[in-house]
């Protein structure tokens, strides 16, 4: 294939060679009918050809043009104007467009631009400018709130992936992730996560590989939603598709250097907040005469002392009392001013919110473009150092970005680019409920602690001695001082960190060969590659047993298209657009990830010859696949008024089997612009319908179908092997979805008001999924076809310009979005029993989020309150809840609709935006909650009782507290139950329902402020053609959440396996400065 | 020429797009499609092992509800919740997919890397004693459970069968396999970290598992009992320690003995020693029990103590599990990595001498008789001396005629329970039978002793059917129904 594709290259060339003609010079200018003011970027090209230039600042373009040739200038929001070449000079007047709207033209899906008349379903663009103009390092986020449909979740620790999902969860364990295409190039962004990290076990997020895109080398975003609108990318589209188109050269040479500064700091409300009166313990059962404490001789004077129950992570033991002396955990340290003395038995002065960083990060970014007649150039570099909120913890990202088309002739042009991208993590933010490992240090912050812990003592033993000096000694008094549980977070810090580097490299070349006006054939071949070195490490003393793991990760996708576009009027009226293609992908996927065994002889020495005990032979992935597709498609078009659209596309992939790899996917698609019709309503500036069908496809994950055994390392000599715990299935067919969508946009008062919805449904039927089966089988899963997801919402786009005057310009944005997920069939065995649900994770806390049988996707799944017929919870007669069985569904973590608002202002030169993200609905559960109540560090853990005593005091002593609710008869609750041992408030009392939150928020994510100097001013500056300072603030403030200390949006990871919170980051606020100058 | 240059062009990537074949991709390079049949047997058997050995609290709690350990901290598993960590998912997961699932395929791969149809009748009677033996312990934790239909991805919804036909079918398979077993022919060799591949071993195994088998079911159907009790003496049972069936774990991991991952490797402080079973071993008087050092450590002052169930602890207060490793001068070895695992020993063979003998099968021997040796291989098993074994059968508790419980089975079951130390599921299945010594649930338990284990909640969820008939049958899925062979 390759080959014949070079060969199909050089043809082309050798072909254009003949086709030069004799050239000329032509010059001019472009101004503007209404106010006869120049108007740049006006694309001038020469009809027929993909030959030309576009205007600059003052309007001006410069070509060359062979003899008796037609220009065509076209912009947005002006009617289109060819005129013919005579003489060396031309100047043209612009016409403003009553029908600007429908000339819009937007790029679809491999990348074939139709303008907004000719296209029938959902697709929404944002400009580079737009999603670039918080200075995030992943331009994803950027996307939050603009686009409707899209539902991104983003999570807080530094670095980590962004969810990224349009019109619902359709498949219910396969991918469900938009796609990404750079310029024709689909870009990887799977998680490639550890299945530990990704099911809330410990590990590290590393991260979306869509964050590598670099945001000052996009154009624009267009979000092609439903299936209609991608369907000819195949089996990848039927997520929707994110088109990025990257900035190219303008006519001249440009160089635009951007410059900003971030600082961080958390968002207090998305943290604990600790209460203040009770120290460490569980409660009263330690040794000391209160039951409190520890208890032994510490200084010798043959008396015993109060010790501070160090091996307890909780906060439910004595009351502060600052006339209390207590032996604590730096009394034992001889390197602590405190060593060998009792202090006073009070809360910490710092808690955990003083661990938090305020980072500093910068990006600088430069990039040179120029555009000539015979082609362009563009070469960037971006330099991205980001720190986060936790100590060590940074990402260094080096960017370059060279690109270049060179038209051989006015037929034949092609092009180039290579991306390429180094990134470098260190210290990433442990995830998960981590056990052992404990590289969650939020857990322990959260979940586990006791507030007498002073944290800036804790660093200052750090700092001190560079050893693992922590507060949880295992036994103080029998001199043992190793850390049961958890390490000094310092030290977890600064020596248990992980590390990682990819560098990957995205690209393409191609040709573009125009041999007649209305076909235009390209052919590309595009690649993604990346190679990832993810080092993680434990180091001796550490709890649990240290080590040292790399994985060393490659992947390649490589695409080879071929494609036809033809574009001719068939007569007046009729115009047909059509295209044939080709595109062949490869995959190849590969890991080896090896790890030490049983421990670390040296400390801090991280290599696998370091092994305590011989290692395991490494574990190695090697994955490969291929999907062949042809596809065809045909847009024809009456009088601007109709438009049908039809596409087919077959794929054949090698994931499935022989007999059922082939695949197809078509759609049809129709739009009417009636406000053609209706011109005597001049209000309605533009109005069309439109309303498309389309079918598409997805594969097997790869090596599904044949079954394989796995290799255990030996017994002493014995060779070990085992089943897979999936059963594969040698008889998969694809998945597939229907998708039907209808549309409205409408446009008023010269385009003031516009207004674009959609409704859609999708259902998603033979989805491949590895069902959960009883393992008395012998497995917990096995393959097949089996499950339908139905998705039906709508998204509304309102946006309108209130105020729009010489120099006071008001915008606002309005995106709305609905979706309703239903899982309305799981699986049968042969005698037609049914599943009822099938479990995607359980987790720490005996929750599961499920795919469960008629209802949405994503129930979270736990033990619930029994209830009264009234709806009262049921209290048993030990006062405490009746509680259900661990199944019922507690909670769905689907939100209700999200939407965003965003305003901007402009005046004169400055500008002022704002975006506020809102989610409404959808539940979480939080682990953190869950423990953290238990452990009592939480001001509802202490409170002052209906009889006035403190809550947390013995039922001797007024303690405790009613649990509201009615017995089995139906009378009212009165037992009192006591709150004076942990557990009353969390997890060992309540059901886990107790620790569902409704996850809505309200977010002010954007602000900026922007000054540009005016051009009277630029034009004394010589070379420099733009001067901008924007100040700019993220995630700046939550203005509603109902989830107490914590981000509703926080999540593990991506992926379909949302609603549920452990360890949790808080949220970042960030305030960055930037300047941009373009010369 | 150009135009149809490039529409041929077209056409032929387009056509060569469509003749690959794409199939050989999905071929996983990596993983075998074939594996040798002893790699799966050596696996299943050490999956096998670890699960009945293991202390994890996601697994094995026994030790706690048969209080031989107690938990320091977190007590949950000492006061009977086996639900916030899913413990009976964990059991079932363990045994049929990991151990019996594995077995059931080495039987399917042994004609095709075996050569000997000796040699192949005996390795598929020993992997079937082996799946009877890890059936058993299926069927007295949970009752009725899926047998015919198990094993069989086809039936992804197993039907769930009567406790007591499965355990007869079980007996019936032990027979079979028993006569199947040719002595004067090989089998595994060292992919037998039992015994090596010794047949004659096996087949005492297999008749010393039937003989446990026909005691657990005295209370269900006696004649029956007698029967098989009486076959499986006839056949031969286990009659030293060396007959004892026991997995020897390696010193370095992943091949350790779980216990030492738990206690030691993990550095955590979970477990010290329960007061019930402290109580019993009558530290601190002269009566001490002679395996009280290899049961446990002292604590931090240097005395043997045990926590009481259900109740927090403070780990350096109390004793812990033998092993130099969690505390220098101790002489037990529970905590070492290569401790072996214990699947069958003599010393409850003998216990089961006794109890048939008592309840007059004719078996030889007398009932004192069986109980001290049941007793003396217990003690010298974990490494105190005969002469110690004596003197201990000496004391008035101890001594058969004397001992403590009044009646036989009584007398049988406290020594028993004290010899199936470190075995809390054997250990469970003993006191659930012939219910000595009596254990009183902690005051802060969230249920009453368990005497069987709730269905896992994967089966609830996934098999709900057949789930719902077998919770009806037995008569409610609950920690409180009793099973088939518990019949007081």
């Amino acid at each position: 294939m390759k080959k014949s594709l070079l060969t199909t290259l050089c043809i082309l060339l050798l072909a254009a060679t003949q086709l030069y003609a004799q050239n000329h010079t032509v010059t001019g200018k472009v101004t503007a009918k209404e106010d006869g003011l120049p108007v740049p970027g006006v694309s001038v090209s020469i009809k027929g050809t993909t030959t030309g230039t576009q205007t600059d600042v003052s309007g001006r373009f410069s070509l060359s043009v062979p003899d008796n040739t037609i220009l065509s200038f076209s912009f947005i929001g002006y009617i289109t104007q060819s005129v013919p070449v005579s003489g060396n000079t031309m100047n043209v007047v612009l016409v403003a467009s009553s029908q600007q709207l429908g000339e819009v033209v937007v790029t679809g899906a491999l990348g074939i631009s139709r303008t907004r008349n000719q296209q029938s379903y959902a697709a929404q663009q944002v400009s580079g400018d737009e999603v670039n103009k918080t200075r995030s390092s992943s331009f994803v986020n950027g996307l939050s709130g603009k686009v409707a449909g899209l539902e991104i979740r983003q999570n807080n620790a530094l670095g980590s992936s962004t969810n990224v999902v349009l019109r619902g969860v359709k498949s219910i364990t396969g991918n469900n992730q938009a796609l990404f295409v750079i310029d024709g190039v689909p870009v990887n962004n799977s998680n490639n996560n550890s299945s530990t990290q990704q099911s809330g076990g410990g590990g590290y997020d590393y991260g979306s590989p869509s964050s590598d895109i670099n945001p000052d080398d996009i154009e624009s975003v267009t979000v092609l939603k439903g299936a209609a609108a991608s369907a000819l990318y195949g089996s990848r589209g039927s997520n929707g598709v994110i088109l990025i188109t990257s900035k190219k050269a303008k006519k001249g040479v440009g160089i635009t250097i951007n410059s900003s500064v971030s600082v961080g700091e958390v968002d207090k409300s998305t943290f604990a907040k600790y209460q203040h009166s009770y120290g460490a313990g569980y409660g009263n059962y330690y040794n000391d005469p209160t039951g409190y404490f520890f208890y032994g001789d510490v200084n010798g004077d043959g008396k015993n002392d109060l010790v501070t129950p160090t091996t307890e992570d909780a906060s439910y033991g004595a009351k502060f009392d600052p006339n209390l002396k207590v032996y604590q955990w730096d009394a034992f340290d001889k390197t602590s001013a405190n060593f060998g003395k009792a202090t006073p038995w009070v809360a910490a002065t710092n808690d955990p919110t003083s661990f938090f960083v305020k980072p500093v990060s910068n990006n600088q970014s430069i990039m040179i473009t120029n555009g000539t007649d015979g082609g362009s150039f563009k070469l960037g570099f971006t330099r991205n150092d980001e720190n986060g909120i936790i100590p060590n913890s940074s990402i260094k990202k080096n960017i370059v970005d060279l690109g270049g088309t060179y038209n051989i002739t006015s037929k034949l042009s092609v092009g180039g680019s290579v991306n390429y991208y180094n990134i470098n993590g260190v210290g990433r933010p442990g995830t998960g409920y981590d056990g052992a490992s404990a590289r969650n240090v939020m857990t322990n912050f959260r979940q586990w602690w006791e507030v007498n812990n002073d944290v800036k003592a804790l660093k200052a033993a750090y700092d001190r001695t560079g050893k693992n000096i922590t507060w949880n000694y295992a036994d103080p008094l029998a001199g043992n001082l190793t850390p049961i549980f958890w390490d000094n977070p310092y030290y977890v810090r600064y020596q248990n960190f992980e590390s990682d580097t990819r560098n990957r490299y995205i690209g393409n070349v191609n040709a573009t060969y125009k041999p007649v006006s209305w076909l235009t054939i390209t052919g590309r071949t595009s690649l993604d590659s990346y190679t990832e070195l993810d080092e993680e490490r434990k180091n001796v003393s550490s709890v649990g047993v240290p080590y040292y793991s790399r994985n060393n990760k490659s992947f390649s996708e490589t695409n080879y298209d071929l494609l036809a576009n033809v574009d001719k009027n068939l007569s007046k009226s009729f115009n047909l657009k059509a295209l044939l293609g080709t595109n062949i992908r490869k995959e190849n996927t590969q890991s080896v990830y090896s790890v030490t065994n049983g421990g670390l002889i040296v400390p801090s020495v991280y290599s696998l010859s370091n092994s305590l005990n011989t290692p395991n032979a490494p574990v190695e992935y090697k994955g490969l696949r291929e999907v062949d597709g042809i596809f065809a498609g045909a847009t024809l078009t009456y009088n601007n008024l109709i438009t049908l659209d039809g596409t087919i596309r077959r794929d054949k992939s090698s994931t499935l089997p022989k007999a059922n790899n082939t695949y197809y996917y078509p759609s049809v698609a129709g739009g009417f612009i009636f406000s053609e019709l209706l011109k005597q309503y001049t209000w309605l500036s533009y109005g069309k319908i439109r309303a498309n069908y389309a079918q598409v496809g997805a594969d097997a994950p790869v090596y599904s179908v044949n079954d394989t055994y796995s290799i255990i390392p030996p017994f002493g000599s014995s060779p070990q092997s085992a089943v897979n715990t999936t059963k594969n299935n040698p008889n998969l067919k694809p998945e597939r979805t229907k998708s039907a969508e209808v549309g409205l946009e409408l446009s008023f008062f010269n385009n003031r008001l516009g207004f674009d919805g959609s409704y859609y449904a999708t259902s998603t039927f033979d989805e491949i999924l590895p069902v959960n089966v009883s393992t008395a089988t012998g497995y917990s899963f096995s393959y097949l076809n089996a499950g339908t997801v139905k998705n039906k919402g709508i998204e509304l786009s309102l946006n309108g310009t209130p105020i729009r005057t010489q120099d006071f310009n008001w915008k606002m944005t309005l995106n709305f979005t609905r979706n309703r997920s239903k899982v309305t069939e799981l699986f049968k065995d042969g005698t037609g029993e049914e599943s009822k649900n099938l479990e995607l994770n359980s987790y720490q806390g005996g929750v599961s989020i499920n795919a469960s049988l008629n209802q949405p996707f994503g129930m979270i799944r736990g033990t619930d309150y029994k209830y009264a017929s009234n709806g009262q919870k049921i209290v048993g007669a030990n006062g405490q809840y009746l509680q259900s069985g661990p199944n019922e569904n507690i909670g769905n973590s689907n939100p209700d609709w999200i939407g965003g608002i965003n305003n901007s202002f402009t005046y004169k030169g400055f500008n002022l935006s704002f975006l506020v993200d809102i989610r409404k609905g959808g539940s979480v559960f939080s682990t953190d909650m869950y423990y953290g109540l238990a452990t009592g560090l939480y001001p509802e853990t202490v409170y002052t009782n209906d009889l006035g005593n403190p809550v947390r005091n013995t039922l001797a002593n007024g303690g405790g507290f009613i649990r509201p609710g009615v017995t089995e008869s139906g009378a009212p609750n009165t037992v009192r139950v006591s709150a004076s041992n942990y557990g009353a408030f969390g997890y060992a009392r309540l059901p886990d329902k107790a620790f569902v939150y409704d996850a809505s928020y309200v977010k002010l994510r954007e602000a900026l402020i922007g000054y540009s100097l005016p051009q009277k001013t630029i034009s004394t500056l010589g070379p420099i053609k733009e001067v901008t300072f924007q100040l700019i603030g993220r995630n700046l403030w939550i203005i509603h959440k109902n989830l107490p200390y914590s981000d509703p949006e926080e999540g593990l990871t991506s992926g379909n396996l949302q609603g549920y919170q452990v360890g949790a980051y808080p949220t970042t606020r960030t305030i960055s400065l930037n300047l941009k100058l373009r010369f | 020429m150009k135009k149809i240059l490039g529409v041929f062009l077209l056409t032929s990537i387009l056509f060569s797009a469509c003749k690959k074949d794409l199939t050989s991709l999905n071929n996983d390079p990596k993983n075998p499609s074939i594996v040798p049949s002893y790699a799966l047997f050596t696996n299943a058997q050490r999956r096998l092992s670890n699960t009945v050995t293991s202390s994890n609290v996601n697994l094995n709690i026994f030790r706690l509800i048969e209080q031989q350990w107690q938990e320091t901290t977190y007590t949950d598993e000492s006061n009977y919740d086996i639900t916030t960590r899913s413990i009976p998912d964990g059991i079932w997961n363990a045994l049929y997919r990991d151990v019996l699932y594995n077995f059931e395929r080495t039987k399917v791969l042994i004609p095709n890397d075996v050569t000997g149809a000796d040699i192949q009748k005996n390795e598929i009677a020993i992997t079937d004693v082996m799946q009877v033996y890890t059936y058993y312990y299926l069927v007295t934790t949970f009752g009725d459970i899926p047998y015919t239909d198990a094993l069989d991805i086809s039936k992804p919804f197993p039907r769930f069968d009567d406790a007591k036909t499965v355990y007869y079918s079980l007996l019936t398979r032990l027979d079979a396999d028993i006569a199947a077993l040719n002595t004067g022919a090989a089998s595994f060799g060292s992919a037998d970290v039992i015994y090596g591949g010794d047949v004659t071993k096996w087949k005492k195994f297999a008749a010393t598992l039937k003989l446990k088998m026909g005691i657990t079911i005295a209370d269900l159907d006696n004649a029956k009992a007698k029967t098989v009790v009486e076959s499986a003496v006839a056949t031969g049972v286990f009659t030293s320690n060396s007959d004892n069936a026991q997995f020897q774990y390696l010193t370095s991991p992943p091949n350790t003995n779980p216990v030492w991952v738990d206690l030691v490797q993990s550095a955590r402080q979970d477990f010290v020693a329960c007061s019930t079973t402290m109580a019993l071993l009558k530290p601190q008087t002269a009566f001490a029990d002679p395996r009280l050092p290899y049961y446990f450590t002292v604590n931090s002052t240097g005395t043997y103590i045990g926590a009481d169930p259900g109740s927090s602890a403070t780990f350096s207060l109390f004793s812990k599990p033998s092993g130099p490793l969690l505390v220098s001068s101790s002489i037990g070895k529970i905590t070492n990595p290569d401790f072996p695992g214990l699947l069958l020993d003599y010393s409850e063979t003998e216990f089961n001498l006794a109890e048939a003998i008592s309840r007059g099968y004719a078996v030889a021997g007398s009932v004192a008789g069986h109980y001290n040796s049941a007793v003396t291989a217990s003690v010298t098993y974990w490494g105190a001396s005969a002469t110690a074994a004596a003197a201990y059968l000496l004391q008035p508790t101890v001594a058969f005629v004397t001992a403590t419980g009044g009646t036989d089975l009584h007398k049988i079951g406290l020594q028993k329970y004290l010899a199936l130390y470190n075995r809390g599921w054997d250990a469970w299945t003993e006191t659930r039978r012939l219910d000595y010594p009596v254990l009183t649930a902690p005051s802060t338990a969230q249920t009453e002793f368990p005497v069987r284990f709730t269905y896992p909640v994967n089966e609830q969820n996934v098999n709900v059917t057949n789930y719902n008939k077998a919770a009806t049958a037995i008569g409610g899925d609950l920690v409180t129904t009793k099973l088939f062979f518990d019949k007081h």
